[in-house]
Parts: structure tokens; sequence; C-alpha cells
């Protein structure tokens, strides 16, 4: 009773100041924010999302954004620095796996992550879409599909008259890439030893290559 | 956890510029009614005769403190998004110092220059005006500054990481610096009254 007397005494000044003291001594005990950053995922919608596969980028999708130069994603490289080096998809940050809880991505971007088969890239999709991610997708079959479908896709010898077309686009947007067409003709062992192109060749005039994607300037 | 609004994307580019400008307006309306619209007022400051601009800057310090460590313990905000601006040591003590000057000199930092331009005062013009045409100056010659701008590199550095404490810790005893603070300037502000009465009989 005593104390709700002399809190009534208070100005209101002396009150805030209080209260202030209360809440700040209070913090002691909760600990850090930061480590509360937990990540936490809806499984029923996970579930839906795997069997759906909405959460996939084909290649030759991927391939078609880039000779558009579409610039409403990221797209994230998985692989070590030696490795991207060697060859990346034209466009393509590298972001080691290791490193990309510190990674500045932002939660409202879309984000399509590659490695070289599928493994690393679902850890990372997981990774991502546990910390909040929306728009996280992966590059179906990862590298080697990239290879196989875009960079050296295999074109049958004799090309029924209606499939021309197809097929047609299909060495076109190879060679784009810096690939070579096979014929189904020549040996399929050859394949993964066709020297890759340089890294990085620039792709449509449009689509020069971000450099660090697109870095928001913040703050005052 | 679902905010900052924008990082998770409630809203795009076009609406976060909105959103900017109202916050803006609020913090220019609640610069002048705290009287910083008035150079005298920020000048009193630092003869130590009014203290009103410590205590509501400390004020905006302890309650955002306050504000954001309770909705990131809550789960409402993540921290870990909000944005926090790199040190780089010697230049930012370099600008403060600067900025300290043309506060002392002017009366105005950038902030209530724009309170004080917006209701109709002219040295507050004039400052605008000294403003932007030093941000033309500066983006001019910014290659010359620029190795002394990316100098001594710290990132992202907050209290708890650099004292290594605890930042439950941390908030208490920002808290009863604040609290301190309060107390020691009103005490000021009635020494330096007592003074001035004295002075006039």
């Amino acid at each position: 009773m005593k104390l709700f007397a002399q809190l009534g005494r208070m100005t209101l000044n002396q009150k805030l100041a209080a209260l202030l003291l209360v809440l700040g001594f209070l913090a002691v005990f909760l600990g850090d924010p930061y480590r509360r950053a937990k990540a936490a995922i809806d499984d029923k919608e996970l579930a839906l999302i795997v069997e759906k596969q909405v959460d996939h980028v084909s290649a030759e999708e991927l391939a078609d954004w880039i000779i558009q130069g579409r610039a409403d994603y990221r797209l994230i490289d998985l692989r070590s620095e030696a490795e991207y080096a060697a060859y990346h998809i034209p466009t393509a940050e590298n972001i080691p796996l290791t490193e990309l809880p510190n990674a500045e991505l932002m939660r409202n971007e879309k984000i399509v992550l590659y490695s070289e088969g599928g493994i690393h890239s679902a850890q990372a999709w997981f990774l991502l879409r546990a910390k909040g991610y929306k728009a996280v997708y992966m590059l179906f079959g990862g590298l080697e599909e990239w290879k196989d479908k875009i960079l050296f896709p295999v074109i049958p010898a004799d090309v029924p008259p209606a499939e021309e077309k197809r097929y047609a686009k299909m060495a076109e947007i190879s060679r784009f890439f810096g690939g070579t067409p096979q014929t189904s003709g020549e040996t399929m062992t050859q394949r993964p030893n066709v020297n890759l192109p340089a890294p990085a060749p620039v792709a449509a005039p449009s689509a020069a290559p971000k450099p660090q994607g697109k870095k928001k300037k913040e703050g005052c | 956890m679902n905010a900052p609004f924008y990082k998770y994307g409630l809203f795009n580019d076009e609406v976060s510029l909105i959103v900017a400008v109202l916050i803006g307006i609020g913090f220019g309306f609640f610069l002048e009614r705290a009287g910083f619209g008035s150079a005298r007022k920020l000048a009193a400051q630092f003869y130590f005769t009014d203290m009103t601009v410590l205590k509501v800057m400390f004020t905006a310090v302890v309650t955002a403190m306050i504000g954001l460590y309770y909705l990131s313990v809550f789960g409402v905000v993540d921290l870990s998004l909000v944005y926090l601006t790199p040190t780089f040591l010697l230049p930012q003590v370099v600008g403060g110092l600067l900025l300290g000057f043309g506060f002392v000199i002017g009366g105005y930092c950038p902030g209530t220059s724009c309170v004080a331009a917006a209701t109709g005062k002219y040295d507050g013009w004039v400052y605008l005006l000294g403003m932007f045409l030093g941000i033309l100056v500066f983006g001019e010659l910014f290659p010359l500054v620029e190795k002394f701008y990316y100098m001594t590199p710290m990132r992202t550095v907050t209290l708890p990481q650099v004292l290594g404490l605890p930042y439950g810790l941390i908030v208490f005893l920002v808290s009863v610096m604040a609290v301190g603070a309060f107390a020691a300037a009103e005490w000021g502000e009635r020494k330096m009254a007592a003074k001035k009465a004295e002075e006039k009989s």
C-alpha cells in the first residue's frame, strides 16, 4: 500500500524512469535476443512444396531467364571458390554453403540455388526456408543437369521434322552459353571432358553479369 | 518472427519509400514539439543551460533499445535483420567532430535544420542549402578521400560484442546510465538557473 502511495506522488517522468529501470533490470535475465533467432519450419507446408515440386527451376527455365536478362532473382553458386572460378553459370554469385548463414540475402528476394548435384542445394534450400526465406528455388539436378541439358545437349543424328525446331533451339542455347551440342552418334564418354566454357561468358547484352547482386543501401 | 516488415517482403521498394516519408514526417513533428526547430534551444545545450537535447535523444535511444529488445525476445522482430551501420572508426570520429563543430557554430544538426526550414526559419534554409552543397562537393571529391573513408573498418559491431558482456546486461547498464544522465541533467539545469538568477540580482 505504501508503495502505491509513493507511486502516486511520483511525477510522470519519474514513473517512466522507474519503468525503464525495471525493464532494463529484467533484461539481465532474459538474455540475448540474437540467440533466440531460431529456425522454424512448417512441416505441412514443406511437404506440400516437395510434393508439388514448386521449389524447382529447371535448367531450361534458368537458361531462358539468363538469356532474357531477367534481374528479379539471385542465382547462388554454393560450391567452393575454386570450383566457382573454374566454371559457373553466368550471372551466378558464389556463396559457399558454409557461409550461407552469414550471407546478405534478403527474405523478399527470389533466390535460385545450385550446387554440383542436388544435395548441397537441397540442404541450403532447407536452411533458408527454415530461416524464413519465402522464395527459395533449386536448380533441378544442379550443375550436372545444366551441363547435360544446356551446355552439351544430345541431339539425335536424324531429327524428325516435327522436332527440328526444338532441337535447333537447344543447339542455339547451348552455343549461347559457350557449350557444344553433341550428336548422339558421338561417344557419350567424351562428354564430361569437353572443355567447359571460360568462366562467366558474357550473356546477352542486356544481361550483364551482376557483380554482387543488388546491394541495397540502407541507413541514414 | 514477422518483422522487420520490409525484409520479410510485406511491401516492396515503392511502398517502403512511402513508409519512410511517413516516419520522416513523424520524426520531424516530434523534433519540433521538443523545441528543436530553434537554434537557440539547441545551442543552449552546449552552454549546459538547457539539457533538452540530451534528454530527448537519450530518451529516444532507450525507448528504441527497450522496444527492440523486448520485441525480439518475444519473437516479433528478427534483430539479425535490422540494419546496422558498419563502423569505420577513424573516419567516423573525424566525421563526428566535424558534425559537432557545425552543430555548435550554427545551432542545427541535419535533422533539426530540416525542422527549422519547415517552420520558416531562414537559418534553417541556409543550413539545408549548405548541406546539399556539401553533399555535392563531397561526392565530387570522393575519389580523393575514398582511402580515408574506408579506413579502420570494424564491420558492424555492437556494444555487447565490443565489451564482451551479455546483451541483457548492456540493456540494463544503458538504462541505468540514461536515468543517471536524466537526473544529472535536471540537477545541472537547476544549478545553472540558480546561478543566472543570482547574477541578475
